[in-house]
């Protein structure tokens, strides 16, 4: 086996920076030499390196023991992976694109979400893979998926915006005994203005906290994911005008960052959430009533939301472009809002 | 071997067990039988769910369990026994009191009552117990087969199926990968219904070889030749060349029971097994049973306070707010915990 680590997960220790698939591809490869429990699984992520290239040269180093290449067979995996986890290892299974881990609905809602509480122990798993629209993938490489999961209890949700984060977050996710979804943007995975110089030093983002992307008074943006960038293009147009929006970047959904959330819209009094998934059952509608019942009081306009259009992904450009939230429409949201 | 499902059982040659595997079996047996009678009248009387009294112990899944290698430390193999079907727990450690404490849904269940299989799992013992979808547990225990096989330990994984697995697509999911990945996997396939079951699979054999498996079918073999040819299956498991598939034919025309009822004669007549120790076997398994039914009625109810707590191991499932203080207009928590005022 290779003992040399390929380039992709070498440059945070060059100082170089790094993009959103780069820093998961450090995040695993250096779980994997911190713990040896940890192991990968997935449909052709050893020879072949992964559809995207996010395991590219970790079957020469690792193995096939700690690399393995699985039937297509979502569920299948998903399952096995269950048990190893059960047998104190610590799996990372890798979806081709989360599109398919519908397969694993089964398994990972009916099975894995309820192991501890069944008594059948922690569940320390990981699913992880790419989700999101932009590339003209179509209804079967494009979809957000964490609204299928957000309402088993049991599950964890983790969506990064960005390549420290999502570093930090993937470790935390691996290291944690519960069953983690960690879902990554396709359109952020080698976006060139996302690089970023990270840490040389272990560090973690730990699960359940979100940040303030951008510091405002006027209107609290609820987001995630690529939706974040888009946020903070709407606020540069917004700033020109005198407006200072505030935008918070969930990180993760599952659990739900509610103090953050609720602080902010007490300081604003107005609420926008922003999301790539479809509008209708999206996080907007549970943020929502979590504002209502903490933050009713300091409220000084309807909390609204921008959202996909409820549609599967369309695979014309034309219609993608219409069917995803754009900048444009956060700003007319937002300008709605601060005029209320 | 041949499945006879209308002949009698033979005769048993217990030559190669040892002494103490015998007197396993025995008790094993034993203990079985007065379980699934105490079972059934704690259902009529309605101490548990009527449909738990539904399953049935075939104890030749108790021989099957009892032949692997079982240690309560963490190292031996690990067996999954199957839907309600208590026996290859009992051979894997557990105590009837366990079992009758999840079928009674006390809380003092390993599962704290919150789920009414035996869905307990103690990776120590070996045991791994869930009743859900069809076909799941043979992809989980796979992905367990495969860590022993990561870490190089001589273990293995055993897997009991009914055979309306065959249908699940999740049970095929598993069997491919456990064959394709070379797993050190037993998987029993209970096919004792299979006449009338809706798949049309002709051959059991043929599936297993297409998925890359050894396959034996046992039918009313002594208990003796079931213990070899699991011993066999799982030498083939931990020696790397791959999983087997074993067809559980029909249970005996002559009874449940039949089987362990030549096992005792064969116990006694070729092992010179004295009656008196049969005897003392026997009270033993029936004294453990009465025991656990007996302490069962004093084991409490789960407290739903603290019961749904552990869904996750940092999180604390919050009960909805009308059973809380209820909101005060105009009156918040913080995000730092102090009140203010709007």
């Amino acid at each position: 086996m290779s003992t040399e680590a390929p380039a992709h997960v070498s440059r945070t220790r060059a100082g170089e920076p790094v993009t959103l698939l780069e820093s998961i591809s450090e995040a695993l490869w250096e779980e994997m030499e911190r713990d040896e429990r940890v192991f990968l699984m997935g449909e052709d992520i050893g020879a072949y390196g992964g559809a995207f290239k996010v395991t590219r040269g970790f079957l020469d180093h690792f193995g096939p023991e700690r690399v393995i290449d699985t039937p297509i067979s979502e569920g299948g995996f998903t399952g096995a992976a269950a048990g190893a986890a059960h047998m104190g290892l610590r799996p990372v299974v890798e979806m081709q694109f989360m599109d398919f881990i519908s397969p694993a609905y089964d398994v990972l809602t009916n099975y894995v979400a309820t192991s501890l509480y069944r008594g059948a122990g922690p569940m320390p798993l990981v699913v992880r893979g790419p989700v999101g629209g932009g590339n003209r993938g179509g209804p079967f490489h494009s979809q957000n998926v964490e609204m299928a999961f957000f309402h088993t209890p049991g599950l964890k949700i983790v969506y990064p915006s960005n390549p420290h984060d999502a570093k930090g977050l993937l470790k935390a996710a691996i290291r944690d005994d519960n069953p983690v979804i960690f879902e990554e943007h396709k359109g952020l995975y080698r976006a060139p203005h996302c690089r970023q110089v990270l840490p040389r030093e272990d560090y973690v983002v730990p699960l359940g906290s979100a940040r303030t992307a951008l510091e405002g008074d006027d209107l609290t943006v609820v987001t995630y994911g690529l939706m974040v960038h888009r946020s903070l293009e709407a606020a540069a147009e917004l700033a020109k005008d005198g407006i200072r929006i505030e935008v918070i970047d969930l990180r993760t959904l599952l659990p739900l960052d509610e103090d953050m959330i609720a602080a902010s819209v007490q300081r604003t009094g107005k609420l926008l959430i922003v999301h790539e998934d479809t509008r209708t059952g999206g996080i907007a509608g549970e943020i929502a009533i979590l504002m209502n019942e903490r933050a009713f009081e300091w409220l000084d306009g309807p909390i609204l939301r921008v959202t996909a259009i409820d549609s599967p992904v369309p695979f014309s450009g034309v219609l993608e472009d219409y069917f995803l939230p754009s900048v444009e429409d956060i700003g007319t949201a937002a300008r709605y809002l601060v005029n209320y | 071997m041949v499945r006879e499902p209308a002949s009698p059982p033979r005769p048993s040659s217990i030559a190669g067990l040892d002494r103490g595997v015998v007197e396993d079996l025995t008790f094993h047996g034993f203990q079985a039988r007065f379980l699934e009678d105490r079972v059934r009248a704690l259902a009529r009387d309605g101490e548990i769910d009527p449909g738990c009294a539904s399953f049935t112990i075939d104890v030749r899944s108790t021989v099957i369990a009892r032949a692997m290698y079982r240690a309560a430390d963490g190292s031996g193999d690990l067996c999954y026994p199957g839907g309600h079907s208590p026996g290859p727990s009992l051979a894997f450690g557990a105590t009837p009191l366990e079992f009758l404490r999840h079928l009674a849904s006390k809380g003092t269940s390993a599962g704290g009552a919150r789920e009414g299989g035996l869905s307990w799992a103690d990776t120590r013992r070996g045991l791994f117990g869930w009743a859900g979808p069809c076909g799941l547990m043979t992809q989980v225990l796979t992905g367990a087969a495969l860590a022993f096989r990561g870490r190089k330990q001589n273990r293995a994984a055993l897997v009991f199926e009914g055979c309306r697995a065959l249908d699940a697509g999740g049970w095929h999911e598993g069997m491919n990968l456990a064959g394709a990945l070379r797993a050190p996997l037993i998987v029993v396939l209970d096919a004792r219904d299979l006449d009338g079951a809706e798949q049309r699979v002709e051959s059991i054999g043929a599936v297993a070889k297409g998925y890359g498996f050894a396959f034996a079918e046992l039918g009313q073999d002594p208990f003796d030749a079931l213990v070899r040819v699991v011993t066999a299956a799982r030498r083939r498991a931990v020696d790397g060349s791959g999983p087997t598939l074993l067809e559980l034919g029909p249970r005996s025309e002559a009874g449940p029971w039949a089987l362990h009822e030549s096992f005792l004669e064969s116990a006694s007549d070729q092992w010179g097994l004295a009656g008196a120790e049969l005897a003392a076997i026997e009270r033993a398994a029936r004294a453990g049973v009465d025991h656990a039914v007996a302490r069962l009625g004093k084991e409490p109810s789960p407290d739903p306070r603290d019961a749904l707590a552990p869904v996750r191991t940092d999180h604390e499932p919050s009960p909805p707010w009308t059973r809380r203080e209820p909101p005060s207009p105009g009156r918040m928590e913080s995000q730092t915990g102090s009140a203010h005022v709007h």
